[in-house]
């Protein structure tokens, strides 16, 4: 068990290397560099920049220098846990970032708990009641989940809140409120604002979760063993819980690798629609402004979420499937 | 000038109505928008003209005598002065104040001003609003040269130097007295040292010699050239590197401005510890040098201790979700009554991650006045808002010929072919008499832009006339295809296209278009791409990310790219988008544009002796006089026209930070203002005039 730990571990440290190589390789790939955005930017806002000056600032940012260069500069900073200084923000790339990692995490935990706290009820009840007049309904209604584009369904709630409920238009925060320090209003008022993106992040995996949770369900309640639990005179409630539903969370426990990084990342295309301020608006920015330090940085956050949430969910799913368990021993 | 009301017609508006909202649906993503159009636009045809208002603003006071005596100033800083914070009023305003006539009346103090902004690269948002730092600035007409920063100025006779006279007792927002040593140290240890400033730059230079700046006494600085430059006077007006005022010109890794707080910013320079002491600084802050430290701690968004001129200073800096800007308790301005100006206490700028979010919150009314990332194709939804939201709306129209601009590159040889169709004189501007700009107009700028060639508005003094806005630039197709035929171009394939001339099929040019800019360059490409076929040309739109764009150009890449002209109605202080002059930003050729800025060194000579032409007539003209400079860019507007190396569209519109959103609760207002990078809109306004009423 602990060689098996132990290897999962290096493994885990190769891949999060691969992954920053990788990140810095891809960022580098499109033409052009941080300094060309910014001349780009620049003329875009009617202002000057002279060829010369260009030059120097690509000096002073060590643009200049060949790709492996900058590359082993930066990861000289990451072992010190400093990631450098975020080229268009003018600030330390961790700072840049810890504005907004836990209000993104605030928006992708409440999402998460919401998808959960709707897919497993409805997920057991259609499996259950396959064929009634709820499943139907909430088959309908996943279905149409799935096909709409989140971001779609962001604009038009967005709209439809501006338009027939007069509400504040995107963002986590009331105006008055979003300069002011940490108080109870301040908390309740991001509470009042949590459920359109948490509605609109979740509603696409909850639809998801539905027709796994009813699949996986359906094909459990079917097996012999239901059959022979129920003809011994268990509870229908214990029949289904206690079993049935406990191997189908398997592919549960099996997606929370990737549970890890949506939470750090949200879904970048909502969070810009919605105008949240979490990470997601920030990776694509940077990645416009090839600002490679802040992009990496981002990049390699998600590479060890997920390597992390994998091993998170092999842990897990020891735990629930006592067939792996057992395998585990042999 | 500019007040000559637009020429208003809704031609042929419903045959346009369903294209109309297919191009707003794919200009903008917000659903509704589309959908409202076809309604909303019919009433807006009617009283867009009338959104267009007088041009009107606030005027400056220059003469002493009528000057106030005593001063009053905002309840916030009476409650410091109390306090002992800070010296009162008559203390903090300059001897010789900047006294400024508001332009409906007195206004009161107090209130936020709520607007938005998209992150640390919309610096420009909140530079155009504090940018009275300047050394001198346009009145509100953007045509008339007034002091600013600067009491006053003299050219000499020679045009060789400009002196200037500071306003006595004039103050940095931290208190520390405004002098002429804050001009020296900036030319000194700034601007002539290498590590900052690597090379002199033109704006500073008459010809290919660098000025220089002396100091005479505490309140009057000297700029001096070895040859005559009488344009500098308009370089110190405009918006250029060593007139636009420090908060602009040094800010975002920049070094110009012409001066900076001596005082504050010593402590970053080496010359002044030592190198060890300001890298060991830099590196406590996380930066990884001295120099990009120092180019962070004089950038007056990032940095709240940073000492300034302007109206109002950062408090919470631009890198953070929200832009907070407050009152400088030393600001040089006030009302005829004596009020220290400004008005509004604070400005607050919230992030939007979007465009769209943007938008939807001035509609739901969020913001006080916002003129910038306001699109014009969501006029209606503005428009259909107004009472709910509790706004108005102002359509400012810009100076500059045209907002989409098809430029040539005069220097391509990638394809032989091509090059020398775009090199042909007859294929330009049968390609520009192949397009329905009325069309585009009702299209892409609501009906409210105007039809025609790259000239500027009629009304300016560099103006060729009216008939250059028309020549070349009106739709044609007849002649277009006459021209086509004669110039060799007469084989057609199947479908009517016509055929190159080395049996290599049809000749297609390739449209680059730049994604995110203020007006939908793409899908204006594509109306113009069908347009052609009646011409027999086949166009390929090709869309890119906008840095992706310039380094396309930069290498020489492109055939034909799509960009607005702005700027270039003030030809002199930003001929960049008229002339390839500047390898940064050469849209009609970036090996042209190196030859000129290297005198030949380097780069390719243009071909066209027309081109040579318009190049020596511009290099020409900083050394004459106001009139003859007039005079030598009708020259090179008329050159530039006839040859349509450039083909104009559709401008002397509100499409770029022309559609203003203002709440009504605010006073001073003008209904219309210039539109213009040189008069910084909204800032020939004065916002530090600008008030809540009750």
């Amino acid at each position: 068990m602990l060689a098996y730990l132990g290897r999962r571990l290096i493994l885990a440290v190769l891949t999060v290397w691969a992954v920053s190589v990788l990140s810095f390789v891809v960022i580098q790939l499109p033409p052009g560099d941080y300094i060309s955005s910014y001349i780009a930017q620049m003329s875009a806002s009617g202002s000057f920049v002279s060829a010369q000056e260009a030059e120097a600032l690509r000096q002073q940012y060590g643009l200049d220098k060949p790709v492996y260069v900058q590359y082993l500069r930066w990861m000289r900073l990451v072992v010190q846990g400093k990631f450098g200084m975020a080229l268009e923000w003018g600030r330390p790339v961790s700072e840049v970032i810890g504005d907004r990692l836990w209000l993104t995490m605030v928006v992708s935990v409440a999402a998460i708990i919401l998808t959960w706290a709707l897919a497993l009820p409805i997920g057991i009840y259609s499996a259950v009641r396959q064929y009634s007049v709820g499943d139907y309904v909430a088959t309908f209604i996943g279905f149409i989940g799935l096909a709409v584009p989140s971001f779609m369904l962001a604009l038009v709630l967005m709209y439809a809140g501006f338009k027939l409920f007069n509400m504040n238009v995107g963002g986590l925060f009331s105006d008055e409120l979003a300069q002011a320090p940490w108080s109870w209003a301040k908390a309740w008022d991001l509470i009042k604002h949590l459920p359109l993106p948490a509605v609109i992040l979740g509603l696409a995996g909850t639809a998801q979760l539905i027709r796994i949770m009813r699949a996986n369900l359906l094909d459990e309640l079917r097996k012999p063993y239901v059959v022979s639990a129920r003809a011994r005179g268990l509870s229908e409630r214990r029949v289904i819980l206690k079993y049935p539903v406990r191997v189908a969370l398997n592919p549960f426990a099996s997606t929370v690798g990737y549970l890890l990084p949506y939470v750090v990342s949200g879904s970048i295309i909502v969070s810009l629609v919605l105008s949240l301020p979490t990470v997601g608006p920030l990776l694509l920015r940077a990645l416009i402004a090839q600002d490679m330090f802040l992009a990496g940085t981002i990049v390699l956050l998600l590479g060890v979420m997920t390597v992390v949430g994998t091993f998170v969910s092999d842990l897990l799913l020891l735990w629930i499937d006592p067939r792996i368990r057992l395998e585990g021993r042999k | 000038m500019a007040t000559k009301p637009q020429k208003w017609s809704r031609r042929e508006f419903l045959r346009d109505a369903a294209l109309t909202a297919g191009a707003v649906g794919a200009a903008s993503a917000l659903p509704g928008l589309a959908g409202v159009g076809g309604t909303a636009r019919a009433q807006e045809a009617k009283i867009g003209a009338q959104l267009i208002g007088k041009l009107e603003g606030p005027e400056l006071i220059l003469d002493a005598a009528k000057w106030p005596k005593k001063f009053a100033e905002a309840p916030m800083l009476a409650d410091l002065v109390k306090q002992g914070k800070l010296p009162p009023v008559e203390k903090r305003v300059p001897d010789e104040p900047m006294v400024v006539k508001p332009l409906h009346g007195i206004g009161r103090y107090g209130g936020t001003w709520r607007r938005g902004f998209t992150g640390p690269g919309d610096g420009e948002n909140g530079n155009r609003i504090v940018s009275t730092d300047k050394i001198l600035f346009w009145d509100y007409t953007g045509t008339k040269i007034m002091p600013c920063v600067a009491r006053e100025w003299k050219q000499s006779d020679d045009g060789k130097s400009v002196t200037i006279s500071l306003r006595k007792g004039q103050k940095w927002s931290d208190g520390t007295p405004f002098t002429a040593n804050d001009f020296v140290f900036w030319h000194e240890e700034v601007y002539l040292n290498k590590d900052l400033q690597p090379t002199p730059h033109p704006d500073f230079m008459a010809g290919t010699k660098s000025g220089s700046l002396r100091k005479i006494d505490d309140a009057t600085v000297i700029f001096e050239f070895q040859d005559p430059n009488f344009l500098f006077v308009d370089i110190l007006a405009g918006s250029t590197a060593i007139g636009g005022g420090q908060a602009t010109q040094s800010m975002d890794k920049r070094s110009m401005g012409a001066y900076m707080p001596a005082h504050y910013v010593k402590q970053f320079l080496p010359k002044f510890s030592s190198k060890d002491e300001v890298d060991r600084k830099a590196k406590a802050a996380g930066f990884d040098g001295w120099v990009s430290y120092i180019k962070s701690r004089w950038d007056w968004r990032l940095n709240p201790d940073l000492p300034v001129l302007t109206p109002w200073k950062t408090v919470s800096p631009i890198n953070t979700p929200t832009w907070v800007l407050e009152r400088n308790p030393f600001y040089m301005g006030v009302d005829t009554q004596g009020n220290q100006l400004p008005y509004i206490d604070r400005i607050s700028m919230t992030l939007a991650e979007n465009l769209e979010v943007l938008n939807l919150r001035a509609i739901a009314g969020q913001y006080d006045l916002q003129e910038r990332h306001t699109g014009l194709a969501k006029l209606p939804v503005f428009l259909e808002n107004r009472a709910k939201g509790g706004y108005d709306v102002r359509l400012d129209p810009a100076l500059n010929g045209s907002d989409a601009t098809l430029q040539t590159n005069q220097a391509y040889e990638a394809d032989p072919e091509v090059a020398r169709w775009l090199h042909t004189r007859d294929f330009r501007r049968a390609l520009a008499m192949g397009i329905d700009r009325d069309q585009l107009n009702e299209t892409f700028w609501v009906g409210v832009g105007t039809a025609g060639s790259v000239a500027p508005a009629e009304t300016l003094p560099y103006s060729p006339g009216p008939e250059w806005r028309k020549k070349w630039s009106t739709l044609d197709v007849k002649q277009a295809n006459a021209l086509l035929d004669k110039a060799g171009l007469d084989k057609k394939d199947g479908e009517g296209y016509r055929l190159r001339t080395d049996g290599k099929g049809r000749l297609r040019l390739e449209l680059q278009t730049s994604a995110g800019a203020f007006v939908p360059h793409t899908q204006i490409a594509e109306m113009i791409k069908e347009q052609w076929k009646k011409i027999g040309i086949q166009g390929d739109v090709k869309e890119m990310e906008r840095s992706l764009f310039f380094t396309r150009i930069a290498s020489n890449e492109h055939q034909i790219a799509l960009w607005a002209n702005d700027g270039s109605e003030v030809l002199y202080l930003f001929p960049r988008h008229a002339l390839p002059l500047d390898p940064v930003e050469a849209l009609l050729g970036t090996p042209i544009a190196r030859w000129y800025a290297s005198n030949g060194a380097q780069g390719k000579a243009p071909k066209d002796p027309q081109m040579v032409k318009a190049l020596d007539l511009f290099r020409s003209a900083a050394g004459k006089k106001t009139q003859e400079r007039y005079k030598v860019a009708q020259e090179i507007w008329k050159i530039l026209v006839d040859e349509q190396y450039s083909i104009g569209t559709v401008g002397l519109s509100p499409a770029t930070m022309g559609v203003r959103i203002v709440s009504n609760k605010l006073g001073n207002i003008p209904s219309r203002q210039t539109n213009a990078q040189h008069a910084r809109t909204p800032c020939s306004s004065h916002p530090a005039t600008f008030y809540y009423k009750a």
